[in-house]
């Protein structure tokens, strides 16, 4: 690769570190996983830039080769095995009821964080990328490779289930 | 939930509505209050989520592993690299002994301001948004910062951009802009104000750095760097022209 390509990857892949690093560790559950899958994917992706083609979207790009890496690695087989991302989960009736969003605005930092974390990978992937990177619902279909369509129900139910894990809790404890 | 409009608040609040049927929607919302108190939900939801998900930042060890990767050095470059952070090290603290004797009291920000650019020059990696696009580094801000500010147009200047990061002054959050002029290094320092008082441009030279301070609108702005005064003059009303409401 030439200095100036290996400039210009810098340039686009520098700043996105922390994203990338975030979303690895919130995959892998584990600071030294995150690291190994964040290294491997800017060396995958620094080996591959001279293949990828000016003026499309470098950031859907980048996260695509982490995710693909973390799908083929142990914990990703593992999590994909044990993941049940039930695309078929019933339609619950949920509240919308001021009490509700009562109990939102009462959820800590750390409910919220076990609630995202204990999401199956398929919705945690979904959430993750379009409320946290805040990607266009096109980026997101871009770097999972999946139909718009399945990336508007995949973030519903994402957010359904955050929801009711939040409400359920703070029932429980009142 | 009866409502036939419930099933566009997510692309509503996700701003994925096409501008008419956003605008039409924002509508509706004054009329109705199921559909309105679905959407605050969605929003706090949604706050609340983004909030707790950005949880981890990459270790410095795994940042410097990354970048050794991306710049490749040899082991005279990577030796004269310490070097040089060093001797900046000695300078930093030459420089703060030097302010502090000279303390100034109507400007106490700025000794400290010194010390983050020559910290700044000294660091193998000086910003964390690498751009000479105003339209990328400003962006970068958002989220990072709790308030905002304009950048120059540089075009036509003996500027250049080099990027920026997010910088702290007692306690407060800034931006730091890096600007080149021909060889010399800018750094200008972005802060929301205390005081809401305009005051205008100040220029003060030592031996060592020129400085500017001066206050925009609710912006207080510093400028530090080795160039001379008429270049810290010009950039600076650059900056005031952007921020002027």
């Amino acid at each position: 690769m030439s200095g100036t390509s290996n400039e210009e990857f810098e340039r686009l892949a520098l700043p996105l570190l922390d994203p990338l690093y975030n979303f690895a560790r919130w995959l892998c559950g584990d600071s030294d996983e995150a690291r190994d899958l964040v290294q491997e994917t800017f060396a995958k992706a620094l080996r591959g830039f001279g293949g990828f083609q000016g003026g499309t979207n470098f950031r859907a790009w980048i996260f695509r080769i982490l995710r693909n890496t973390f799908l083929t690695s142990r914990t990703g087989l593992e999590r994909q095995k044990t993941s049940q991302e039930d695309e078929g989960v019933e339609e619950t009736a949920v509240s919308h009821e001021t009490p509700e969003l009562i109990l939102i605005r009462q959820a800590d930092t750390e409910l919220v964080q076990t609630a995202i974390g204990r999401l199956p990978l398929a919705f945690q992937e979904v959430i993750l990328l379009a409320d946290i990177e805040e990607m266009r619902y096109q980026e997101v279909a871009e770097t999972l490779s999946i139909p718009i369509g399945t990336v508007m129900s995949r973030l519903a139910r994402a957010r359904k289930q955050v929801r009711r894990h939040i409400v359920e809790a703070l029932d429980k404890q009142s | 939930m009866s409502c036939e409009w419930r099933q566009r608040i997510s692309g509503y609040v996700d701003n994925e509505l096409d501008p008419a049927s956003q605008k039409e929607f924002s509508l509706h919302l004054r009329t109705c209050p199921e559909c309105s108190t679905a959407m605050l939900e969605e929003v706090t939801l949604q706050q609340a989520v983004r909030s707790a998900g950005r949880r981890f930042h990459a270790p410095p060890d795994l940042r410097l592993a990354v970048e050794n990767k991306l710049r490749p050095r040899t082991r005279f470059g990577f030796a004269w690299r310490w070097g040089l952070a060093a001797a900046c090290l000695v300078v930093a603290t030459w420089v703060t002994v030097f302010l502090y004797s000279q303390k100034d009291d109507s400007l106490p920000a700025i000794a400290e301001l010194v010390d983050l650019h020559v910290a700044t020059l000294a660091s193998p990696n000086p910003v964390d948004v690498i751009s000479t696009d105003r339209h990328t580094v400003k962006p970068w801000f958002q989220g990072k910062l709790p308030f905002t500010f304009n950048l120059p147009e540089l075009a036509n200047s003996p500027f250049v951009l080099v990027g920026g990061k997010v910088a702290y002054l007692h306690q407060s959050p800034g931006a730091e802009l890096i600007y080149e002029f021909r060889k010399h290094k800018i750094s200008v320092f972005v802060f929301q104000t205390k005081s809401n008082k305009p005051s205008p441009l100040t220029l003060r030279k030592n031996s060592s750095f020129t400085t500017a301070a001066w206050e925009e609108g609710t912006l207080d702005c510093y400028l530090i760097t080795d160039a001379t005064g008429d270049e810290v003059r010009q950039l600076a009303s650059m900056f005031q022209d952007a921020n002027r409401s």
